[in-house]
């Protein structure tokens, strides 16, 4: 019997695979060693070289080379990949559920007739049915979403699976292929990156990290969580609707778009803990969380955890902190 | 210029969730629902399209009775159309469903842009706003942060954001659909009043369910995360709290 395939459709930036590329890669893999699957990585790129002789923990590596793949254009993503993935068949097709995996989810859930399961945190084969797990509700809700036959698409979840089961001491074979039709024209120019200013504080290389999430209602109240980061000889860092808002600088934002940070303290205040901003600070050291709702997921990767306002909370810590250096 | 905006009613996640009793979709009287996130930001990025080019914006809104509402909303803000989409609650989050829904409408208006939050908070499929473009064979992106259009209406600009707070640039030729993450400024607020006298006078167009409509999958099961705790969670009244914080940072060095 031929075994069944996943493919992995990589993502990678300026000649690099990004982690989700080795945590998807893991994550097929485990699914695939259960069942006695095969593992295709598939590689869109302008120059293959710099992903030649990796070590990936694949069956096998395709590159499908053309000039328009240099840079992750959703169009040149959607016209190249349905064909191919035709071509190859496979059961299970893995994308990143992230800024480039959302652009394809549609046009290959639609060009293919498959379901595309976003959201997924775990990856798991049933006897012939595929059972994924996805997180929804900003991280509040659980679903476990069944396929039986048929071609499945999953977005994976950043951080679900461990980065360094992406490589191993093998390198699988590798293939150089052509697009497989014409890739121009297309409806979508990719111009530009544009890279973030950096005049602002690099709150990846700050050790203390307080972060302001909705629960801080307004601006105003910013400024007694910037003095308590300040006592800690630390930096303010935010969630998306903060950041939104005006009230922070885009450089501050912590998580998918945002920056991923791994201090040695995160005392995330009123932060839900959606999981857009968590698998951007999951790997903190110490994560304190205080929010008003018991059930909010932040709780759920805390390691000390409190229900209070923490907008009564903040003026007493910083309170009892100037005291506690005082008392040294 | 014609922009249409999808505005989706989802479940608040700051209130508690409450799961039906089948096991695999909401209780739906036991949950608030509210206009989704992202679709609130397409909606003022369309208003702000809407200044510079005079166009005509059309929400859209989805859902049940609470729909009703994001109109009266999207029209005291400036919207110059509404219409309804009843969608029977059990059907909500389905994406798939509501591409198929939406679609015959949307390709006779002949709108220029269409524009709605790139996920919803209760999705777990590919995403409304690229299944609709597929349907309607125009260009998609998504995680949109800002748009900026030819006056001629031939092609956008738009800024898409990717990890690390880089943003990538690229030209679209409309018509088009893009999924908005964030608009280029906070939602505008309007007051109460206003809401309540746009409710009044709301004229809204009604759309029926095409014959041939397409659902997607559906969760085997729903449940809550908290299950696995993990944070010790400490007791008592805010200043309790800040004793023993100050005394964890303290044993690890930090204050």
């Amino acid at each position: 019997m031929i075994p069944r395939e996943i493919v992995v459709v990589a993502e990678h930036m300026g000649g690099e695979l990004n982690d989700i590329t080795l945590e998807m890669l893991a994550g097929a893999h485990e699914l695939a060693y259960s069942v006695g699957w095969h593992v295709t990585c598939l590689i869109l790129a302008d120059d293959p070289k710099p992903f030649q002789g990796l070590s990936l923990t694949a069956d096998k590596v395709i590159v499908v080379k053309d000039s328009s793949l240099g840079a992750p254009n959703p169009a040149a993503y959607a016209r190249v990949l349905p064909r191919l993935l035709k071509d190859l068949a496979p059961r299970l097709v893995i994308l990143g559920n992230t800024s480039i995996g959302i652009d394809l989810a549609g046009p290959l859930s639609y060009g293919l007739g498959a379901p595309a399961i976003s959201g997924c945190v775990g990856l798991r084969a049933e006897g012939d049915r595929i059972v994924v797990t996805s997180r929804l509700c900003g991280g509040k809700l659980v679903a476990r979403i069944e396929q039986g036959e048929g071609l499945v698409i999953v977005l994976v979840m950043p951080g679900s699976f461990h980065r360094e089961l992406g490589m191993r001491d093998e390198i699988p074979p590798f293939e150089i292929r052509s697009a497989p039709a014409a890739v121009k024209p297309l409806s979508v120019r990719f111009v530009e990156f544009i890279e973030p200013k950096m005049e602002d504080v690099d709150v990846r290389k700050i050790p203390f990290l307080v972060a302001a999430g909705r629960g801080v209602q307004s601006k105003d109240n910013l400024a007694e969580l910037e003095a308590l980061a300040r006592e800690l000889g630390g930096a303010l860092c935010a969630t998306r609707p903060v950041v939104d808002q005006g009230w922070l600088p885009r450089t501050r934002q912590v998580g998918r778009s945002g920056m991923t940070v791994k201090p040695r303290l995160y005392l995330a205040l009123g932060v839900s803990g959606a999981p857009e901003h968590t698998e951007g600070m999951n790997g903190s050291e110490l994560i304190i969380a205080v929010n008003k709702d018991p059930e909010a997921p932040i709780f759920d990767i805390a390691h000390y955890g409190a229900t209070v306002d923490m907008l009564e909370l903040v003026p007493i810590l910083l309170e009892k902190i100037k005291e506690a250096k005082g008392g040294r | 210029m014609k922009i249409a905006v999808i505005l989706r009613q989802v479940p608040d996640v700051v209130e508690e969730l409450v799961i039906a009793e089948d096991g695999r979709s909401l209780a739906e009287d036991e949950v608030m629902h509210i206009t989704n996130e992202g679709d609130e930001h397409a909606l003022e990025e369309a208003l702000i399209l809407k200044a510079r080019h005079a166009a005509r914006v059309t929400a859209v809104a989805v859902g049940g009775d609470d729909a009703k509402d994001a109109l009266a909303t999207a029209v005291a803000k400036g919207a110059d159309e509404a219409i309804l989409v009843p969608i029977p609650s059990e059907h909500r989050g389905d994406n798939v469903r509501l591409a198929s829904v939406l679609s015959p409408a949307m390709k006779s208006a002949g709108y220029s842009l269409i524009l709605t939050g790139v996920w919803a908070a209760d999705q777990v499929d590919a995403g409304l706003p690229g299944l609709l473009a597929m349907h309607l064979s125009v260009p998609y992106v998504g995680g949109v942060m800002s748009v900026s259009l030819e006056p001629d209406g031939t092609k956008g600009t738009v800024c898409k954001e990717f990890p690390g707070s880089r943003l990538g640039v690229m030209e679209v030729s409309l018509p088009a659909v893009f999924g908005i993450q964030s608009a280029e400024q906070p939602p505008r607020y309007v007051p109460v009043s206003r809401v309540v006298q746009a409710k009044r006078t709301l004229q809204v167009i009604e759309l029926a369910e095409p014959p041939q409509v397409v659902g997607g999958m559906r969760a085997a099961k729903l449940t809550k995360s908290s299950a696995a705790a993990r944070a010790e969670m400490l007791p008592g009244d805010a200043k309790h709290v800040a004793e023993q914080l100050v005394r964890i940072l303290r044993e690890r060095g930090i204050a």
